[in-house]
């Protein structure tokens, strides 16, 4: 279990990035997702032990991140946002390296870097340098080395940025196989609907809606979105699209006014942000 | 310590660096080897031993301030020093392996010199251990300089410009091809906020080109203390967890 208490964090020139944040996340997947700057990688940096926050901890399976950084750092893996290998290096000597790093024999990190390429389809690159390798597989790779820590808690940041539609599958075809507790960061929403048992929303260096999936939808239960360029009726502007929530009962109508429907997603917690939709 | 880390990184970034990119590696041996060349022709040979002992000093030197490249790109590029950080390593144990490693690299160069410095009978019994101990000196000053220049970095984008500048600043300037009683004493003292200037001096006492004197015996004062102070600054420079 990670508990989140009052985590605060100020960069310099007064730019605040975590305003008090409090977060319980106890779910073998849990994904905190949010705009580009909500405060997500701050907030896995700090968890990760790589960052100190301004105020504020965090507990994760008993230690406090603060107090006893060795101990957490004795049972947490951290995949940092856009980590690339070190294209000399192969995945077998990539992920041995880091194993050694973290306390495994030559031997034990060889067998446990043999079995994760294996077991996410990788042996056939085992021994390629990694700057041969395409973006999908290195991002694979960095997920056999969270596998092959054997770790409690995994911190995946954005582990898909900018891969292809396929690779980013295969991405996630990898997470899914990890059995650590997961807690990972992204801006694409269809990535938290796939992976996540619970979601955290971030934006402005806080929480604004937590809970599964569905729990987070409910407010737009019934509701479709409907979109149009330059439309006269909306409930909000996205630069020159006119965005409306819709009843059901009104897709028909909105149609033949030019609007095209859509299903309500978790990208629309943030376009709603503040908003009433019952009115 | 943890030595397995750091051997481990010491011989995959230092020697597969070598095996897999020998460009690197013959990038490193061109400015040394051409000044070597230059100025044992513009000295007709009469300096040719000076050149090889600073050949041997501006090496490890060179290849530990290109250092300073490789640790701003793991920090800020690729994220491999954020990979570690949440490892059981600590920032010594990363250092030492990036220290290490640039050492291991440095063996084919160091090899070379030997060899050359034995041809041309430039190396005693007597002198090997001195040399060591500066080289090794060198070698831990030079990366933590590079370690506080990559600690200083906010973008990778200026990096390597000033590595290059440093690079030659640094391990050509000094009296490392030339001897040291060539310069004004007041440039030796200035130069001397490059290791490489003691390291080049002591050198130059130890292998019997230039006396020992109250200059080298001050110039193992200002290595040494060099060597503490840059280690203890580039310890505070490194940003494990910031």
């Amino acid at each position: 279990m990670i508990e989140i208490t009052d985590l605060h964090k100020k960069y310099s020139r007064n730019f605040v990035a975590l305003k008090g944040l409090n977060l319980l996340l106890d779910n073998r997947v849990s994904t905190i997702i949010g705009r580009n700057g909500a405060g997500k990688t701050t907030l896995l940096r700090i968890l990760s032990t790589q960052l100190y926050p301004t105020k504020g901890t965090a507990i994760i399976e008993g230690y406090d991140i603060i107090k006893e950084t060795r101990k957490v750092r004795s049972i947490i893996s951290s995949i940092p946002q856009e980590a690339q290998p070190i294209g000399i290096l192969s995945p077998m000597e990539q992920i041995k390296l880091y194993l050694i790093a973290r306390g495994f024999t030559a031997q034990q990190a060889g067998k446990e870097a043999r079995f994760a390429l294996d077991e996410l389809d990788m042996d056939e690159f085992r021994n390629s340098p990694s700057d041969t390798l395409s973006g999908g597989m290195k991002r694979k790779m960095f997920v056999a080395m969270a596998l092959a820590s054997n770790s409690d808690v995994i911190f995946l940041d954005e582990p898909t940025t900018g891969l292809d539609p396929l690779s980013r599958m295969e991405v996630w075809s990898a997470i899914k196989r990890l059995k650590s507790k997961i807690i990972l960061t992204t801006h694409y929403m269809d990535e938290a609907q796939e992976l996540s048992d619970f979601v955290a929303v971030m934006d402005q260096g806080d929480v604004i809606s937590r809970g599964t999936i569905k729990e987070i939808l409910k407010a737009f239960d019934g509701k479709m979105r409907a979109e149009r360029i330059d439309g006269e009726t909306y409930d909000i502007k996205v630069g020159n699209i006119a965005v409306k929530y819709i009843d059901k009962s009104k897709v028909d109508e909105f149609l033949r006014m030019g609007y095209d429907i859509k299903q309500v997603n978790l990208n629309d917690v943030f376009l709603t942000r503040g908003m009433n939709l019952e009115s | 310590m943890n030595p397995r880390f750091i051997g481990y990184f010491a011989w995959y970034y230092g020697f597969f660096v070598i095996k897999r990119g020998p460009s690197y590696l013959v990038a490193s041996l061109s400015l040394p080897l051409t000044l070597l060349f230059m100025v044992g022709i513009l000295s007709h040979g009469n300096l040719i031993s000076f050149a090889l002992i600073g050949g041997l000093v501006s090496i490890i030197a060179s290849n530990c301030i290109n250092g300073a490249a490789d640790a701003a790109f793991f920090r800020l590029q690729i994220k491999i020093q954020d990979l570690f950080v949440a490892t059981k390593i600590t920032p010594g144990d990363y250092m030492m392996g990036l220290i290490m490693s640039y050492l291991v690299f440095s063996i084919p160069g160091i090899v070379l010199y030997a060899i050359l410095g034995l041809y041309w009978h430039v190396f005693t019994i007597g002198s090997v251990l001195p040399i060591i101990l500066i080289l090794i000196a060198v070698t831990i000053s030079i990366s933590n300089i590079a370690f506080i220049i990559a600690g200083s970095m906010k973008h990778i984008r200026n990096v390597w410009g000033i590595t290059a500048v440093l690079s030659i600043v640094m391990t050509v300037l000094p009296p490392v091809f030339y001897p040291y009683t060539f310069l004004p004493k007041i440039a030796l003292y200035v130069l001397s906020a490059s290791p490489v200037t003691p390291a080049a001096v002591l050198l130059q006492g130890y292998v019997g080109l230039e006396q020992l004197n109250y200059t080298t015996n001050l110039m193992v004062l200002i290595l040494f203390a060099e060597t503490v102070i840059l280690t203890i600054l580039g310890r505070q420079f490194i940003k494990w967890r910031e």
